[in-house]
């Protein structure tokens, strides 16, 4: 219960650490990206974004728009200077493992692991096992994630 | 029976002659010292590598001396597994077209190449075969048709079209040949280095036994195809057909069986092969014979014999020939039996990972607890990873709706949170209002502005709460009513972490947003701060 509510608090404060940004978002898809956008990057934060689907989050974050990462700057606390090593370790990690002929072989096996890698950030990179652990993270992440803003927009 | 049992004697000698050919560049010798043995073990044992064999293929000794030597040097070059793994592999890749390929493939001495023979350096001695008619001949005559498993290598490597009739016509007979040495090498060749791994193999073998199924159906269905009017008219492909189905182990002693009965059959009945074919098909009764006596006289009695005995004895050769497949699918350079068991161990561990980390998540998801199995599990997941990602998206559009600015107002939601998250029962005592777990957002904060007024200045709370007057700052410094709250409710880092987010969120707020802020509050909320 403790854990569980310090992550939510933690989720939910750093979430508000990404919306103090001021945005000229005028159009309500724009708000909406811009909240999603804050909380992913804030329950990507939370705890330690050792994991690999943080980080493949936090890359992918930043890789889509430049200008959101003054956002994860915010939320994090600290400069990205890691992106590029995060980005750099995804990928090597990527080419590790494409030269495993197992890891190879075991993505292209199955038609559900291959839908599970499309959801969990990062997963195609993962193997088998891995991709499990990473998937019990995410899920746990997500469901916080989710009571949170349910909270949220019960009370608004 | 017999047959089989022979078979069996003779394929572990020759298993073990191969590995020890594997090792040695010495082929020749072995394999002139085995003879019979092993002409006849290696006429069995072309698997798929047949087609590289084929151009090898050399029946007779002195061809063999000739060639082998050369194409056992190429395939001695410690990649002997390897190469078979390649071999596998291209046909694995290439199943449809190696089907009828591979049927086609004479078989070849590549027996001795068993481990050996792999298309790099066969291809790379295919250019040699063409140019030795008398090769060819001799090949014809040691019921070696590499000359026309040339032809069909050649078709098999460049572009599988019926090139020249000869290859044609002895590919018609080396197809069933070929089946019955591709199940035979594969068998040996499986036999000997499934051995070490029979172990772990098994689960491979299963997966890849089907593979094997349909690649070996394939070469078979082919070669029966192409065999039913020459040789075994109606027996074979129904042999083959009952291998087929039957067995897949038994396939490939089956065919081989057939083959040999279909081969003395075509030679007794029809001869709609050409007249080489014919001849070859001679040549191959007599490589039969060569073989095995009792196959030679099963192959007297070809019909049910040689489908029982080939559903039993195919049994080995297809296992061999599985783990030959399952081990192209491990790292190719796991030689040592010592890897092999390695890759064992470590698939098995990593199979109770997932297991391990299948149970988390069937406690985590909600509904999984009767689902058993990998498969169904997974799709589990995926919903539930799929449906909170939407739900994430969801709420998050809703959110953007309802607040025209994005900062709203989080404090009572913080509230909210943490009297949910820590029971808020110790603040009952404080905060009588806020005793609600989901209440509108107007209960807690009157409860919370009314629990400060009485402690402090209910503008110290009120600001901290309504992130709107960056004039507030003053007031927001005072902690002692949030700290006292918090102390009651046994949050007291929560709210030190409240207020000093709220504090961030404070200045950082542009006076504008917190306009626009005060403008989203609730009403209760506004009354609260007269």
């Amino acid at each position: 219960m403790k854990a569980r509510s310090s992550l939510k608090q933690e989720f939910l404060e750093k979430w508000r650490k990404g919306l103090q940004i001021g945005r000229n978002d005028s159009t309500i898809l724009e708000r909406k990206d811009a909240i999603k956008l804050s909380a992913d990057v804030a329950i990507a934060a939370t705890r330690n974004a050792a994991t690999r689907w943080r980080r493949a989050l936090l890359c992918d974050v930043v890789s889509k728009n430049p200008t959101n990462k003054h956002v994860v700057e915010q939320i994090l606390g600290h400069k990205l200077k890691n992106t590029a090593a995060t980005t750099r370790l995804t990928t090597a990690c990527r080419r590790r493992i494409l030269r495993r002929g197992q890891n190879y072989r075991r993505r292209k096996r199955n038609k559900r692991s291959r839908a599970l890698r499309k959801l969990v950030p990062g997963g195609e990179e993962m193997d088998g096992v891995l991709l499990l652990q990473e998937t019990l993270d995410y899920i746990v992440s997500l469901r916080a994630q989710v009571d949170v803003m349910r909270r949220l927009a019960a009370i608004t | 029976m017999d047959v089989v049992g022979k078979d069996a004697s003779v394929e572990p000698s020759n298993a073990n002659d191969d590995s020890l050919n594997y090792h040695t560049p010495n082929i020749a010798p072995e394999w002139q010292v085995n003879g019979n043995n092993l002409t006849n073990t290696s006429i069995g044992m072309t698997s798929v590598c047949n087609s590289m064999v084929e151009s090898s293929a050399c029946s007779s000794p002195s061809m063999v001396d000739s060639f082998c030597p050369t194409v056992w040097d190429h395939s001695i070059n410690g990649q002997s597994l390897g190469y078979c793994d390649v071999n596998v592999q291209n046909d694995v890749s290439t199943s449809s077209n190696l089907g009828s390929v591979r049927a086609d493939l004479g078989w070849n001495p590549s027996a001795m190449m068993r481990g050996g023979m792999f298309m790099p350096p066969v291809s790379g001695m295919l250019p040699n075969f063409p140019a030795d008619s008398g090769f060819i001949e001799r090949a014809a005559r040691f019921s070696c048709f590499s000359g026309g498993n040339f032809g069909e290598m050649m078709n098999l490597f460049a572009v599988p079209d019926p090139l020249n009739p000869f290859s044609q016509g002895l590919g018609v007979v080396h197809s069933q040949r070929h089946e019955m040495n591709m199940a035979e090498l594969s068998k040996e060749g499986g036999l000997f280095m499934g051995k070490p791994g029979a172990e772990g193999s098994p689960f491979k073998n299963e997966k890849r036994s089907e593979s094997l199924h349909d690649e070996a159906k394939q070469g078979v269905g082919i070669a029966g195809n192409d065999s039913d009017e020459a040789e075994c008219s109606g027996r074979g492909p129904q042999e083959e057909v009952a291998c087929m189905t039957g067995e897949s182990p038994g396939k490939g002693l089956g065919p081989k069986k057939r083959k040999r009965g279909g081969v003395q059959n075509a030679q007794n009945d029809e001869n709609n092969e050409t007249p080489t074919q014919s001849a070859e098909t001679t040549k191959d009764t007599r490589e039969m014979k060569q073989k095995g006596d009792h196959n030679t006289t099963s192959n007297s009695n070809p019909g049910s014999k040689n489908g029982k005995q080939g559903s039993r004895g195919s049994d080995p050769p297809k296992e061999d020939y599985i783990h030959v497949r399952a081990r192209r699918g491990q790292a190719t350079n796991s030689h040592s039996l010592a890897e092999r068991i390695n890759d064992l161990l470590m698939m098995q561990v990593r199979r109770e990972k997932i297991s391990e980390r299948m149970k988390f998540l069937q406690d985590l998801v909600p509904g999984c607890s009767k689902v058993t199995g990998k498969a169904v599990m997974l799709d589990e997941i995926i919903n539930y990873v799929q449906s909170l990602q939407r739900q994430v998206e969801f709420l998050s559009m809703k959110l953007a709706t309802v607040n025209p600015r994005l900062e709203f107002n989080v404090e009572g939601f913080l509230t909210k949170d943490m009297l949910q998250s820590r029971g808020g029962m110790s603040s009952l005592g404080l905060l009588p209002d806020m005793t609600m777990p989901f209440p509108p957002i107007h209960p807690p904060q009157l409860g919370l502005i009314q629990t400060c007024i009485p402690s402090n200045s209910a503008e110290a709370l009120r600001r901290p709460i309504n992130i709107q007057s960056p004039s507030v700052c003053a007031g927001f410094k005072e902690p002692s009513s949030q700290v006292s709250i918090s102390s009651i409710s046994e949050v007291s880092n929560w709210e030190d972490e409240l207020h000093n987010v709220v504090h961030m969120g404070f200045t950082s707020s542009a006076p504008s947003s917190s306009q626009d802020l005060s403008g989203s509050l609730p009403p209760g909320h506004m009354k609260a701060e007269p």
